[in-house]
């Protein structure tokens, strides 16, 4: 995954310095080798060994002659685009990581532990052992809970591997149970919610599905039929459709992260003090009614008018639930 | 101006930082301010002979920063027969200390493993310190592209107080906010000697110790008000290596203790997202009416269950009964119908 930020020089320098061992260890590999395994341009790989074959330290004289810089075969760097270092100077080996980067790493290995793969806790405990030793300083505390993840993904993990369908019942926000055929492409997941990936047969299209929507999951013998590497799946885990609503509400500037994955990119309207207007892109307005009654006193439903009613019913029928007998009976659900 | 020939200001600054570093790590000795300025690629060329170089040392000072940053090990060396004084420091980078040890080395599965864990803060905070792990992980080899197939795990911060917080963790500094604890009715302001930073259960927790009650707290960062400021000429004392875990420990404890029973509509989407996090749950494939629901927050799981309507009935604890009636009575409320203006 290339990242598309511009690059700082901090990026940079990393790179020089990483670049470096890795063209030791690999004497007389092409350019774009190089840009393969680092995933950058292979541009980026010329700048970076122009540079570096130019480099070195000052030397006896400060004056950095020929013996106190880097050297390369340069006949075979123009012609045939392949890196050779003919002289070295200063460092030989990979550079440790800061004690942030360490720790980036370390919580990233807690979280990847609820994977059931990665259920080998020795393992991973000596994995981030070595990480510590290898950082300049003490990793930064930062740590994240592990939550195992059930058997799904080890379900879906298989299928994924074998090349077959997954089944499984799914509840669609409305409430409706609907049994489906998918075709696993990636298991994704942000914070402790896990989703599914897939080409799904009743949809006939990419969809993505809350892992624990899903009950009685189960891989089956029929083959995956669409061409998994002709899909292009699209960066964002939720897509918009033509169909989507748009629905405007109010809240405080500073709840808008709450909203993430539903704001549309329409600019804000500022109220009085901190309040602000912003439009939602919603599927239907049985998506909305959990979003807003899980945010009370968050957010508030301006238009229209029909979406503040089914926000209404769902928060009514919910509250009503408390003043029922003791032994309650099935209320009847709003809107279906 | 310049004697040398080289024209000015043409060298790149990552050129400048890369001269930088090989220079102090070829000495041994170490090199002087002067030394530096007056030799190394990048500052030679700005060098004024016995004349003022005031911006040239700026620049040395944020570059020094800049690489330090990058967990570059760049020490001082003071003159022992002159300690104190500035102009005889020496500047270098042990190499013992800046390469990886020696006897540490990582297996192609581990590599793999690794730069999957890069790429879990792939949206911002630490996505720049993650991009730079993932290129030094690069350069120890491994298998190329994609680490594993299939997977795309994420982590995000949404908490505005995540960056100050876990650089002032890094820096030993003491921190202060305004923090709004439920049930209260204004924001009171904390110090905080902060320990460690912990996601659990989807939250972000500041685990400190609060200089005022003299204790460890946990706070929650969504509860963080306002900015997160640097109390300064204030040390935080030295905090073991294992208090991202213990943090852990003690929310999982707090966790386990906190019991909430619930009654959930069959069939509804309440009982087969609640039924799979449920103490009690049992394979989850028969439907389960009652269901018993540990949690550290009783605001934040009332929040939750209030999400759900209608396909929750809370039966106990009375506290997280009277919360999630209270919040939906308050969304009904906010959502009765607007006067139609004609």
């Amino acid at each position: 995954m290339t990242p598309r930020v511009p690059l700082g020089a901090p990026d940079k320098l990393t790179f020089l310095l990483s670049l470096v061992p890795y063209l030791i260890d690999h004497d007389g590999i092409s350019v774009t080798d190089v840009a393969a395994h680092f995933g950058v341009a292979p541009e980026r790989v010329r700048d970076a060994v122009t540079l570096i074959a130019v480099s070195g330290v000052p030397g006896d004289t400060s004056q950095y002659l020929p013996g106190d810089l880097f050297d390369i075969e340069w006949g075979q760097f123009e012609a045939d685009d392949t890196i050779v270092l003919t002289h070295l100077v200063a460092i030989e080996d990979s550079p440790r990581f800061s004690a942030r980067e360490a720790a980036a790493l370390i919580a990233g290995l807690q979280y990847l532990s609820s994977l059931p793969e990665n259920a080998d806790r020795d393992a991973i405990a000596s994995l981030m052992a070595k990480l510590s030793r290898s950082a300049t300083a003490a990793p930064s505390q930062l740590a994240v809970s592990a939550r195992t993840s059930g058997d799904a993904i080890s379900l879906i993990q298989s299928a994924l591997r074998s090349g077959v369908q997954v089944r499984f019942d799914y509840l669609n926000a409305r409430g409706g149970q609907e049994e489906r055929y998918v075709d696993p492409l990636r298991v994704e997941s942000v914070d402790r919610d896990w989703y599914l990936r897939g080409w799904c047969h009743l949809r006939g299209a990419v969809r993505t599905f809350r892992l624990d929507r899903m009950s009685a999951l189960t891989v089956t013998d029929r083959p995956v039929t669409s061409r998994t590497e002709e899909l292009v799946l699209p960066e964002t885990l939720f897509q918009g459709s033509e169909s989507d609503l748009d629905v405007v509400v109010e809240l405080a500037a500073g709840a808008l992260p709450l909203l993430g994955d539903y704001l549309s990119g329409r600019p804000v309207q500022h109220l009085a003090g901190d309040l602000v207007r912003a439009t939602l892109r919603v599927s239907h307005y049985h998506a909305l009614k959990r979003l807003v009654a899980g945010l009370s006193g968050v957010v508030t439903v301006v238009e229209p008018a029909a979406a503040r009613e089914i926000v209404r019913a769902w928060a009514d029928a919910g509250a009503a639930r408390y003043s029922e007998p003791a032994a309650p009976s099935a209320p009847a659900g709003p809107g279906e | 101006m310049s004697t040398t020939p080289e024209p000015i200001n043409r060298v790149t600054v990552e050129e400048r930082l890369f001269s930088l570093v090989l220079a102090l790590i070829a000495t041994e000795i170490g090199l002087t301010k002067a030394d530096i300025l007056s030799t190394v690629q990048g500052y030679r060329q700005r060098y004024v002979h016995s004349g003022d170089n005031a911006s040239l040392e700026r620049q040395f000072e944020r570059d020094k920063d800049d690489i330090r940053e990058l967990g570059i090990p760049l020490e001082t060396v003071e003159q022992p027969d002159d300690p104190g004084n500035n102009r005889y420091l020496r500047y270098r980078i042990p190499k013992g200390l800046y390469e990886l040890p020696t006897d540490v080395s990582f297996s192609g599965d581990e590599l793999m493993l690794l730069k999957l864990a890069a790429t879990v803060w792939r949206e911002g905070s630490l996505s720049a310190e993650s991009r730079r792990a993932l290129t030094k992980l690069n350069a120890l080899g491994g298998a190329d592209g994609d680490p594993v197939l299939g997977y795309a795990p994420t982590l995000r911060v949404r908490d505005a107080s995540f960056e100050p917080l876990s650089k002032a963790m890094d820096r030993a500094h003491v921190v202060s906010f305004l923090y709004l604890k439920p049930g209260e009715a204004a924001p009171r302001r904390r110090q905080v000697a902060p320990r460690a930073v912990v996601q659990h259960e989807s939250r972000w927790h500041l685990f400190g110790t609060d200089l005022d009650a003299g204790a460890t707290r946990t706070f929650l960062l969504s509860r963080i008000v306002g900015p997160v400021v640097v109390v300064p000429d204030l040390v935080a004392p030295e905090s073991g290596p294992d208090a991202g875990q213990t943090a852990l420990a003690e929310l999982d404890a707090l966790s386990a203790a906190n019991v909430a029973e619930i009654e959930v509509l069959p069939g509804s989407d309440a009982a087969v997202r609640l039924g799979k996090r449920a103490a009690d749950a049992s394979g989850g494939a028969q439907p389960i009416a009652a269901l018993v629901l540990h949690y550290t927050d009783l605001n934040i799981l009332a929040d939750e269950l209030s999400g759900f309507g209608p396909e929750v009935l809370v039966l106990s604890p009375p506290a997280l009964r009277d919360a999630v009636l209270d919040r939906l009575l308050r969304v009904r409320d906010a959502h009765e119908p607007l006067e139609v203006r004609s």
